[in-house]
């Protein structure tokens, strides 16, 4: 169970992070979505140790990541930024990592197997295409044979078959029980590979629940056409409903259900040709949620760290 | 069950790591023609002018320290070695993997700095006794020679090699102090050259007080089989450069510790 636990953190004035706390839990993917800057790569780095939490913590299992005893066989991650030297091969930097951990080296030769970078492993990584950097970092990520897993925008490079590819080894990876904790600013894609949500924005939790669940708290509404849409636009304003003319003659609802709008226009007489609830979409739900935040984001990057 | 991250695997990993880049063989290879190159240069020189050479300079002459010259030059080369097998990290983003592998920092300091010493001793030691062996090769029949069978001429030889290890040390501190490479080498050769500059710029007694403590002056009485004129013996001069580097070294890993990856 990976826990962040009232996660503050600060780089000078500037607050990457503010008061997070959420469980992700093991068996399912967890996506951690937000706007570019919005803290999900500095709570990444918090979780492995990397960046100091200015208050509160991030535990696995209870323990924070220092405690651990073999942390690449607990916690295997997928950082956005490279994280490899360019001048050593493949092989190399899963040896050395393989090593600081007690792995033994014919597990390297499994994971480069099983990410499709064997045939290259020798080569120098600064060589590397994007995807198949990303590739490496997933080899690396999956090394200790960790049961927890994070993937900073895991997607970034890869080509669509590799897309599908990733998403469904993620389900595999939740299906074997472990925590699959996947950050994006892309809300299709979570949409598309995500079972749990977690949205933040400038460093703040916003909300947190199923794809179904986070639509489902946003009330879509309802596409309404009838045989007299101004005096059914009437009669909706008079139930204090709110009224949109979209420019095909229909009207769009909101407020309403659809069955409380066909109500309304059979006492009223009026005859209804087509009558649709509009479901919100994650895309939408995130906008709203996050609306706020994105209009800051150009002022409060996140600090770019590392270099 | 398998042990936990010791320092021995963490000191593992790091040999895999600091062998498996161009930038160490490079280095070595960079120290190796310096220290031989120059040497040769330096030594096959005097042979050639030794007749001509004044009585006093004849007199006072040693074989052990001409003949390791070189090293004063290899100087440069081990400082970067040193310096950016930690600042390579950072340019790279290769110190979050590093970290993430082995939390404890501390440990990743002592596993790189015994990395790097173990590896630079043993070449800087093969290079010492091959640099002098060659030297006393090219002196013998005109200029005086020297024997390791010699105490002082034994110690010598050796401690240039320490002295080239204590510099490599001395480029890792200051890379873990300041991150990166370009501000590590300039800082590293500053200190090498310009102090010694500025000091030259003080009033004669200021600099008989200072220079001494100069590192390449440290090294030079390193391997020297008697103490030059205004400078500390050979034992003294190790220690107090076994200082720079312990002082460096405590700065770089507390800053290493406290700061974010």
């Amino acid at each position: 169970m990976l826990k962040i636990e009232h996660l503050t953190k600060r780089y000078g004035d500037v607050v990457a992070v503010d008061d997070l706390d959420f469980e992700v839990t093991p068996g399912v993917v967890t996506g951690f979505l937000g706007p570019n800057g919005s803290g999900k790569s500095t709570t990444m780095r918090v979780i492995l140790g990397l960046d100091r939490p200015t208050k509160g913590r991030a535990t696995i299992d209870g323990r924070v990541y220092g405690e651990l005893r073999h942390p690449l066989r607990e916690v295997g991650a997928l950082l956005e930024a490279k994280a490899v030297h360019p001048g050593r091969s493949a092989r190399n930097h899963l040896l050395a990592m393989a090593a600081s951990n007690n792995i033994a080296p014919s597990r390297v030769d499994e994971v480069l197997e099983f990410t499709g970078i064997a045939s290259v492993a020798t080569k120098r990584v600064g060589t590397y295409s994007l995807g198949m950097n990303q590739r490496l970092g997933i080899a690396a990520a999956l090394l200790g044979d960790p049961q927890i897993l994070l993937f900073d925008e895991p997607v970034n490079g890869l080509d669509p078959e590799g897309i599908k590819w990733i998403r469904d080894f993620f389900r595999t990876l939740a299906k074997e029980g472990r925590t699959v904790f996947v950050s994006s600013h892309l809300m299709s894609e979570m949409a598309l590979s995500a079972d749990q949500i977690i949205v933040i924005g400038r460093g703040r939790f916003i909300a947190q629940g199923s794809v179904d669940e986070l639509t489902a708290d946003v009330a879509g509404t309802v596409l309404v056409r009838s045989s007299d849409q101004a005096r059914l636009a009437e009669i909706m304003r008079s139930r204090h409903a709110t009224v949109h003319d979209r420019d095909d003659r229909a009207l769009s609802v909101g407020g309403l259900t659809s069955d409380e709008v066909g109500e309304a226009a059979f006492a009223a007489g009026i005859t209804l040709y087509e009558l649709t609830p509009q479901r919100a979409s994650l895309e939408e739900v995130f906008m709203g949620l996050t609306a706020d935040a994105v209009q800051y984001a150009s002022a409060s990057t996140e600090v770019p760290r590392g270099a | 069950m398998a042990r936990d991250v010791t320092l021995a695997s963490a000191s593992h990993a790091e040999w895999i790591k600091f062998r498996s880049v161009r930038s160490t063989v490079l280095g070595f290879v960079v120290t190796a023609l310096l220290t031989l190159g120059i040497s040769a240069l330096i030594t096959s020189v005097i042979r050639g002018h030794w007749t001509t050479m004044d009585p006093l300079s004849r007199l006072t002459f040693d074989p052990v320290s001409t003949s390791l010259g070189g090293t004063l030059f290899a100087q440069f080369a081990v400082g970067v070695i040193g310096a950016l097998f930690i600042t390579s990290e950072y340019s790279s983003g290769s110190i979050r993997t590093t970290l993430a592998a082995v939390p404890q920092r501390l440990r990743v300091v002592a596993a790189k700095a015994l990395v790097l010493s173990v590896s630079m001793l043993i070449v800087a030691e093969v290079l010492s006794f091959v640099t002098f062996l060659m030297g006393q090769a090219i002196f013998s029949g005109v200029v005086p020679t020297a024997s390791l069978a010699t105490g002082a001429v034994l110690r010598s030889v050796i401690l240039a090699g320490v002295y080239l290890t204590l510099l490599a040390l001395l480029g890792f501190a200051l890379g873990l102090i300041l991150r990166q490479s370009a501000a590590c080498i300039t800082v590293f050769t500053s200190l090498l050259l310009v102090v010694p500059i500025i000091v030259f710029l003080l009033p004669q007694s200021w600099q008989d007080a200072f220079s001494k403590y100069e590192p390449s002056a440290l090294g030079r009485a390193m391997m020297s089989t008697t103490p030059p004129a205004q400078m500390f013996g050979a034992g003294t001069a190790t220690v107090i450069l076994v200082i720079y580097v312990a002082v460096a070294a405590t700065v770089g890993s507390i800053a290493f510790l406290r700061r974010d990856a």
